[in-house]
């Protein structure tokens, strides 16, 4: 894995690819590659969706290894939803496959200049750039298939849906897992309309007689691997909780809390939890067939995932996670799990970000086109989407175009992204990372990764007041590293609280690549990719006025606890200085 | 009303809605919480310590079991470890504590005297496998409509795990129990289960 694959989709008589090495961006994958790329090489102010924006896709640092758990993939660009630079990330198989084809990145560039929409197949012989206009407008399921039927079943698949190609703003890129399903998204941000501007429906990767990557000292790496499974299986967040309930595991605690963001982020308990949380949704799938432990890649033992099926005992979709069941869950009022389901799907198939849509709808509702609670509608809105009706497009740029077509203030949204499952006036610190990330409202930008161990910028004493801009700012650190492995963030309890487990993360990056990187080596990669990041939103635009929840979240108490967001502006100013 | 019913254990999970849902016991109050669960109900230190991670009262997150006092009318839900950030803000006496300050427990209450109280509960995810079944022989109440609903929401494959029920000492046939129309007040359950 030590090349960059580009390819212009403008060149004269059609697209054309190349190869290079890894250049300046050595020693980078992930994050931290998209990252670098985008920073270095896109004109912060251009449009997003012109032929100055790159698509720049990297699997992580492990990916394509044995390491279990390594097979998250960035996507990085300027978003099309938030101005500003992104990365989103996915699970599935292609970050393992793309990575041991022997790519760090692929980059698309330029934008073709009629309508052709192309098909990429990459495989150990090289790359085939093909027109096929025969895609358009196909669901993601439709489409994977069709790849099925044309490369065989040992492919995988990154593509887009018709919200791509509409390049609506809360388009996703679709990743597929290991029963070849387009359910694994590269959501946030809008990647999925870049994609679709670049004109590529669809990369097909074929890594037949490709062999594992191979450690540069592989008795150390296997070593490290081996901690590596214990740690993560003797955790019970990671051998029990997320295996048994997924993610969803989340929504009855979060509700207790008060912090569960319902109705449309107007009051913090919703009477349905127990209904659609992720003990009932395990049962549900259980009795149905399905199954409630499933992995999304191979080498993942964490398996948080599920098969989701109808009540007839058919696949329907799969495990619907945490933040796709508040956002069309409660977030709208709903209670019902089977249209929940539905609405993952529709969102998997038409290549639409779960968390805008369903904060999209409950905006929408909360604008009067449907009442909270009404499921049907809700369906109906979303199909809208796939549609492309005028309304449908509206839609389908997100919950800050919507709150501003219906005139609805209560809009959950920092830079124009839409806020996750937890509002930030019960839960300030994960408020701060709403505020300040560089990647709009992003509950994964600071995850409860292991700062305490990394000490990132010293000891922080976590009672104090201005505790919570301190955690933030060293939690966005540390992600930003961890998504630079390719490592799924679900890692964080065991590597938190493990400090054995870090450490042989840390391990295995070193047996790995040959080098003698320390928790403070990975520490300033955390820094740098943030860095990157935050300097090229500064160039298109961005402020410290940018840094701020919307106005209603310090004005609008928010029951059961009548709390407002307290942090100070002037503290969320501070964070990104270290 | 008394509901006893006796079910074949493979059937007990289905009954965690109702605990992950909500139902009240008759407790001795005035104690800390930890007192009140391996006190009374014969959870022991290490298991709580250990596995219980989560714990609310009153809707706010604890951090310390031991100060925390029950008192008559107290919600209190227990929960395991949780994934994410979220799990880790909201965990007892967690390093990310403060990010929650706002909602956290600081209510300042000595322990008292323990007398008669009505405490409401809720159990989650992993220690509904680990303390249902207990909570569930102990007998519980809910109320009639929530009790209604869940014999509703029933699928057949339940009740081939369905033996045998009483109401208030008498026998009551499966085809009475599925079509009951139950009062609105709350309910005494205790499930058994049966060979």
């Amino acid at each position: 894995m030590d090349k960059i694959l580009r390819i212009n989709m403008e060149a004269k008589g059609g697209p054309v690819s190349s190869e290079g090495p890894m250049g300046e961006y050595a020693g980078l994958g992930g994050r931290a590659l998209t990252s670098a790329i985008v920073s270095k090489e896109v004109p912060p102010l251009c449009h997003p969706l012109g032929q100055d924006n790159k698509l720049v896709i990297a699997p992580g640092l492990l990916s394509g290894t044995t390491a279990a758990m390594s097979g998250r993939i960035s996507v990085g660009c300027k978003s099309p939803l938030t101005g500003g630079i992104k990365e989103a990330n996915a699970g599935g198989q292609p970050s393992q496959v793309l990575a041991r084809l022997g790519y760090t990145a692929i980059v698309l560039e330029g934008k073709p200049e009629d309508n052709k929409l192309y098909k990429v197949f990459i495989n150990k012989e090289g790359v085939q750039i093909i027109h096929d206009n025969s895609l358009s407008m196909m669901g993601n399921y439709a489409l994977v298939e069709k790849m099925i039927s044309e490369y065989g079943d040992k492919i995988s698949c990154i593509s887009i849906g018709p919200a791509g190609e509409m390049k609506l703003a809360a388009a996703s890129i679709a990743c597929t897992d290991m029963e070849l399903r387009p359910t694994r998204h590269a959501a946030r941000g809008g990647v999925g309309a870049v994609m679709g501007a670049k004109g590529v429906k669809v990369i097909v990767l074929d890594d037949t007689g490709m062999k594992m990557r191979n450690p540069k000292n592989p008795d150390a790496f296997k070593e490290a691997r081996m901690k590596w499974v214990e740690g993560l299986k003797k955790h019970p967040v990671t051998s029990e909780a997320l295996p048994t309930y997924g993610t969803n595991v989340l929504t009855n605690i979060v509700n207790e809390a008060g912090a569960y963001p319902t109705n449309n982020f107007s009051s913090g308990r919703f009477d349905g939890a127990s209904n659609i949380s992720g003990e009932t949704e395990a049962e549900t799938e259980i009795s149905r067939g399905g199954s409630a432990t499933h992995g999304c890649h191979r080498g993942c033992i964490i398996r948080c995932s599920g098969i989701y099926n109808d009540k007839d005992g058919n696949y329907l979709t799969k495990q619907p996670e945490y933040e796709t069941v508040w956002a069309h869950g409660g977030n709208c009022g709903i209670d019902d799990l089977d249209a929940i389901a539905m609405l993952d799907r529709l969102d998997d198939d038409y290549g639409l970000d779960t968390i805008e849509m369903g904060a999209t709808i409950g905006v929408a509702m909360d604008a009067g086109l449907a009442e909270f609670g009404d499921a049907e509608a809700a369906i109906k809105l979303l199909k809208e989407v796939g549609k492309g009706s005028h309304l449908g497009r509206v839609l389908g740029n997100g919950a800050a175009v919507t709150g501003k077509v219906f005139g609805v203030e209560r809009v959950p949204v920092v830079k124009g992204q839409a806020m996750p499952a937890y509002d930030p006036r019960a839960v300030q610190g994960i408020g701060v990372t709403y505020a300040t990330s560089t990647m709009g409202a992003d509950h994964t930008a600071g995850y409860a990764v292991a700062t305490n161990i990394l000490k990132i910028g010293g000891d922080v004493d976590p009672l104090k007041a201005k505790g919570q801009v301190d955690l933030s700012r060293n939690l966005q650190i540390a992600t930003a590293a961890v998504d630079s492995t390719g490592m799924c963030l679900f890692i964080a309890f065991a590597v938190l609280d493990q400090p054995e487990t870090f450490q042989a993360l840390i391990d295995m990056i070193n047996a790995f690549y040959g080098l003698n990187l320390t928790a403070d080596d990975v520490s300033e990669l955390g820094k740098s990719v943030l860095k990157n990041e935050r300097d090229f939103n500064t160039k298109a635009g961005f402020s410290k006025e940018h840094d701020r929840l919307p106005e209603y979240f310090k004005k609008v108490s928010f029951p059961p606890h009548n709390t407002t967001f307290q942090v100070k502006d002037e503290d969320l100013d501070n964070l990104f200085n270290w | 009303m008394n509901l006893n019913l006796y079910i074949k254990e493979g059937a007990i999970p289905r009954f965690f809605q109702i605990l992950q849902k909500g139902f009240t016991m008759n407790v001795q109050v005035g104690c800390s919480i930890k007192d009140l669960f391996c006190g009374q109900f014969g959870v022991t230190s290490e298991y709580f310590e250990g596995r219980v991670q989560t714990i609310f009262l009153d809707g706010k997150p604890v951090d310390d079991a031991n100060s925390a006092i029950v008192k008559s009318g107290s919600h209190i839900a227990l929960s395991g470890a949780m994934p994410g950030l979220a799990g880790a803000i909201l965990r007892k006496g967690g390093f990310y504590a403060s990010m929650r300050s706002e909602i956290s427990n600081r209510e300042k209450v000595k322990a008292e005297r323990l007398k008669e109280g009505v405490v409401f509960f809720k159990l989650f995810n992993l220690l509904l496998k680990d303390l249902g079944p207990h909570f569930l022989g102990r007998g519980l109440w809910i109320k009639g409509y929530d009790l209604e609903r869940f014999f509703q929401k029933q699928s057949d494959d339940f009740w081939t795990g369905f033996c045998s029920a009483k109401l208030d000492g008498k026998d009551l046939f499966l085809e009475e129990l599925i079509s009951m129309k139950w009062p609105k007040r709350q309910i005494f359950l205790q499930v058994h289960f049966c060979e």
